[in-house]
């Protein structure tokens, strides 16, 4: 037995509280003294992680932390969500970071391609959310952990109001493993509407110069919907919401699935599936899901973030959507993911590139962007016990014979053959399969979501039902056949598509009886966005980038 | 600018007298425009001319415009048109929309 | 179920959606090919009617000359041929006497085509004059996503009358622009509540910029024509003074007023929120000051 002292962990924690201990009144340190406190509690070697998905940043915690100089900051295990602000590039840059762990990196996916290249981005690894939040509490949990909320009392509770987001997956492992937690805080009050975070959490507070970075991610703008992805959102209500009556689903941040919200109160009306189909939802406040909530299709949501604007609408919709003691709306990122993964009959989704076994990827060789959550919603929770309709139905398309798995979850990719700018959606191999990209994440590459998962796939062109395909082979065939115009479509067979049509497996939409001719944008419940603000009775507030009155 | 011309067979278009040209679309990023115009010449084919500004994708074009042309009764007829990046679903549609306006019989 | 609204539809549905069905007689169609010589030597695509569609036709059996922009091709940009094509329709309408109707779509003139387009406009713009001078209406509508910009902002501004939707906007240089030369604190392009609230339907209606603001459907625009044909605007001297002078009297007043929502109280807007919500109908039947 050796005689190490078993409170070595809690014994460094206190040297660093007390070194920081001059900065600060109870648990508030004043902004200007931000520099010193992370100085005085940050030490060499440490994982370090920094609130900030594609959401919700601690933004002003990062420009501090970018603003110091790496003879202090140094050999740093970063650990965090998403690498979103050009202050995390800095980071890198000024040579801080020894290992990062991360999952996404959406706008600084070229400069983290860049970095990658010069050698200053040493991947750990690429997770998806979940993924990550759980190493917090194995084998990465942080030694500091900035975080953002939108008030703090003069205890040094915490108030996340709608974007709760990821913030108490962070605290609790950091908070409960002798870890320090800095709160960066548009606002410090005397009484907190609710308490999300629990004072004894936290270690310090920061009432932030300016309020945190919030991008409005999930609103889509209902003008800009085409007249093709209409065709493609009554394609995928005939062929696959009516079909297996999904009611349990979570929707992509897409323009193909906001014209299916639009769709539900019009043409999901005329055929009768109100009340039967989208019932329960895992999804953002999505504005677009205000005529098929006040129509009554709707009876709950939960969220795994916020969406600036719909603050007083969720508010007044209890009923539908999850919300605190005091009124105001509540979100949980990994409790959402877990739902999604879970308990959803359905996941549909987009993505840039699709290949012939029905592989998807966002990667390319000029942008490094990683995961986020859609592979633990897009995948087959093979954990999965309760069974559902559309899950049952699935699973015997997919897994006919005795002892096979009985359900599945409806995984749907919903893509345009081609992208803006002539770009083919379909390839023959993923961007993400280059060597240089492999190379770097320890020889897999980086897919989003796996062919093997994915049960259905809807283009223009119709629908390709992959579960039900029995062979790699019929699969590349029954992707060719709706892959359209692209150079993988075009070497279909026509003998080959003929007969996976015989067999349903590839649906045309007029197998399905949707005319194009109706598809057009006067089918959409909501053609711009003061019509979203019409059908929520004035209590959506869209951000000025979205107003053209 | 990339310019090609192709003649596929087709079955005889059938549209009123008074009707000399109709016209779809717009030139405008990811859309294109259609001139259809009889053309005595060939009764059982339509000829193309495309102009399109995205370079590259002949083979997809002439699958698509093959495609409407053994679907649709366009024979006798002239097709010309200006592409700014349309996608193959949106030339057929401005293609369907094209035949509509000439066959169609307006008081 | 809803009809397509008028700032979505391309300008011929426009043209067919406001004229008496059949009565449009297109002057240089598509099939004539009359097109722009510079843009293909920049690789440019060139559209069959220059992104201008003009011709005779009636609106309940009365005869006026009518243009149409596509603002989808090259901003609806003023080029040359696209000028002249102006030029020639409203030289027909002062020589017949006739109104002229401009369904506009323009960002301005078409840089591409360097002097022509600049000096196409202004021979529009000195054609408007004409017209107007001959007493033949010329009315300007704008209700499309991109609005009247530059010289199709000053030749709308020339007409005897703007009839706008909420969705138009007018104004010379176009929100990019502003921010480009006086900075993002001055004026935020992406702050697009504040561009409608600066250069949209409502606020120019307010403003006097517009003589009638309609909703965002074709038969409204269509009764928004009629009924500005029976008004009569033949500017004489006493007429541009009094405008003069309403101009100067507005500059003053609002000259440095940086809150659009605080022109829109002063001009008697009781509650802002509710009337920047509201149908244009409605906002100027129960919110906007009665016009004497």
């Amino acid at each position: 037995m050796s005689a190490q002292p078993r409170d070595l962990r809690r014994r460094n924690k206190a040297a660093r509280i007390s070194r920081a201990s001059g900065l600060a009144s109870g648990k508030l340190v004043p902004h200007e003294r931000t520099a010193d406190l992370l100085r005085a509690v940050i030490e060499p070697g440490d994982i370090l992680c920094l609130e900030g998905d594609n959401q919700k940043q601690a933004d002003f915690l990062a420009a501090q932390l970018a603003s110091l100089d790496s003879s202090t900051m140094r050999d740093i295990h970063l650990v965090m969500s998403c690498i979103t602000l050009p202050e995390h590039i800095e980071l890198f840059k000024k040579g801080m970071i020894r290992k990062v762990d991360f999952c996404y990196a959406g706008p600084q996916g070229g400069a983290v391609a860049d970095l990658l290249a010069s050698g200053k981005f040493p991947i750990g690894a690429i997770h998806t959310y979940n993924e990550i939040y759980a190493r917090y509490y194995i084998d990465l949990t942080p030694r500091v952990a900035l975080i953002a909320a939108a008030k703090a009392d003069r205890a040094g509770n915490l108030f996340l109001a709608a974007n709760t987001e990821e913030t108490p997956a962070i605290v609790e492992p950091t908070a409960f493993y002798d870890g320090i937690v800095i709160a960066q805080v548009n606002e410090i009050v005397d009484e907190l509407p609710r308490i999300d975070i629990p004072t004894d959490q936290v270690d310090f507070v920061i009432g932030a110069p300016y309020p945190m970075h919030l991008t409005a991610l999930f609103t889509r703008d209902p003008a800009a919907i085409t007249d093709v992805q209409i065709l493609m959102a009554m394609v995928a209500i005939q062929g696959i919401y009516k079909e297996y009556e999904v009611e349990s689903l979570n929707h992509g941040v897409g323009f193909n699935t906001a014209a299916i919200e639009l769709l539900l109160p019009t043409y999901g009306e005329e055929l009768g599936l109100k009340g039967k189909i989208c019932k329960y939802w895992m999804v953002n406040p999505l504005p677009t899901m205000i005529p098929a909530i006040e129509s009554g299709w709707v009876e709950t949501v939960f969220s795994v973030g916020g969406e600036v604007g719909m603050e007083r609408y969720t508010a007044a919709r209890p009923d539908i959507y999850f919300t605190g003691r005091d009124g105001s709306f509540h979100s949980n990122r990994p409790m959402g993911q877990l739902a999604g993964h879970y308990a959803l009959d359905m996941f549909i989704g987009a993505s840039l590139q699709v290949d012939i076994h029905g592989n998807s990827s966002t990667v390319s060789k000029k942008r490094i962007t990683g995961f986020g959550g859609a592979p633990n919603m897009g995948c087959q929770p093979m954990g999965r016990r309760h069974p559902t309709k559309a899950w049952l139905k699935a699973g015997r398309e997919a897994n006919p014979g005795p002892g096979s798995i009985p359900g599945r979850k409806l995984v749907v990719q919903m893509v345009e053959t081609f992208q803006a700018g002539r770009v083919p959606t379909f390839v023959e191999s993923l961007d993400a399969q280059d060597p240089s990209i492999k190379a770097a994440m320890q020889g897999v590459a980086p897919v989003m979501i796996y062919g093997d998962d994915v049960t259905h796939l809807v283009t223009e062109e119709g629908i390709a039902n992959l579960g039900a395909c029995r062979t790699p082979e019929e699969r590349t065939a029954a992707i060719r056949g709706v892959a359209g115009y692209t150079p993988v479509g075009l070497k279909r067979s026509s003998a080959d598509t003929a007969s996976l049509r015989e067999r349903g497996i590839i649906k045309l939409p007029e197998d399905l009886g949707v005319s194009p001719a109706r598809a057009n944008r006067s089918l959409l419940a909501a053609q711009e966005v003061k019509d979203l603000v019409r059908w929520s009775g004035g209590l959506y507030d869209p951000p000025a980038q979205f107003v053209d009155w | 600018m990339e310019k090609f011309q192709q003649s596929f067979p087709s079955k005889q278009v059938a549209w009123p007298a008074s009707r000399k040209w109709a016209l779809s679309g717009v030139v405008g990023s990811g859309n294109l425009e259609v001139l259809i115009e009889p053309s005595a010449a060939a009764p059982a084919s339509v000829s193309y001319s495309v102009e399109t500004s995205f370079p590259g994708y002949k083979d997809s074009w002439l699958a698509a415009l093959g495609d409407f042309a053994s679907h649709y009764a366009v024979g006798g007829t002239t097709i010309t048109i200006h592409d700014q990046g349309a996608s193959p679903i949106v030339i057929t549609m401005r293609l369907r929309q094209a035949l509509d306006l000439l066959t169609s019989v307006k008081p | 179920m809803s009809r397509v609204p008028y700032h979505e539809l391309k300008a011929r549905e426009r043209i067919a959606a406001i004229v008496d069905p059949g009565s449009f007689s297109e002057i240089i169609p598509p099939p004539e090919r009359v097109m722009s010589a510079y843009l293909p030597k920049l690789g440019i695509p060139v559209a069959f009617d220059d992104g201008i569609a003009i011709g005779r036709a009636s609106i309940a059996g009365k005869p006026l000359y009518l243009a149409a922009q596509v603002g989808q091709f090259v901003g609806g940009s003023v080029g040359e041929v696209h000028s002249a094509k102006l030029v020639g329709l409203l030289k027909s309408a002062a020589r017949d006497r006739l109104p002229c109707v401009f369904l506009v779509e323009s960002g301005g003139v078409r840089l591409h085509e360097g002097s022509s387009g600049e000096i196409g406009i202004a021979e529009a713009i000195r054609a408007v004059f004409d017209c107007r001078a001959a007493g033949a209406p010329t009315i300007a509508v704008i209700g499309s996503d991109i609005g009247a910009y530059g010289g199709m902002g000053i030749l709308s501004a020339c007409c005897d009358f703007r009839l706008m939707t909420e969705h138009g906007r007018i104004g010379i240089s176009g929100p990019i622009v502003i921010e480009k030369w006086m900075g993002k604190e001055a004026f935020d392009s992406s702050n697009r509540a504040l561009v409608w609230k600066t250069s949209g339907g409502k606020t120019r209606f307010l403003l006097g910029d517009a003589e009638a603001l309609v909703n965002d459907s074709t038969d409204a625009v269509r009764d928004g024509i009629l009924s500005l044909l029976s008004r009569s605007a033949k500017p004489d001297l006493a007429f541009v003074k009094a405008r003069q002078k309403f101009l100067q009297e507005r500059l003053d007043t609002f000259g440095k007023t940086p809150d659009p929502d605080a022109i829109w109280a002063a001009l008697g807007i009781r509650d802002v929120a509710a009337a920047t919500l509201a149908e244009a109908s409605e906002f100027v039947e129960s919110f906007a000051p009665k016009k004497p």
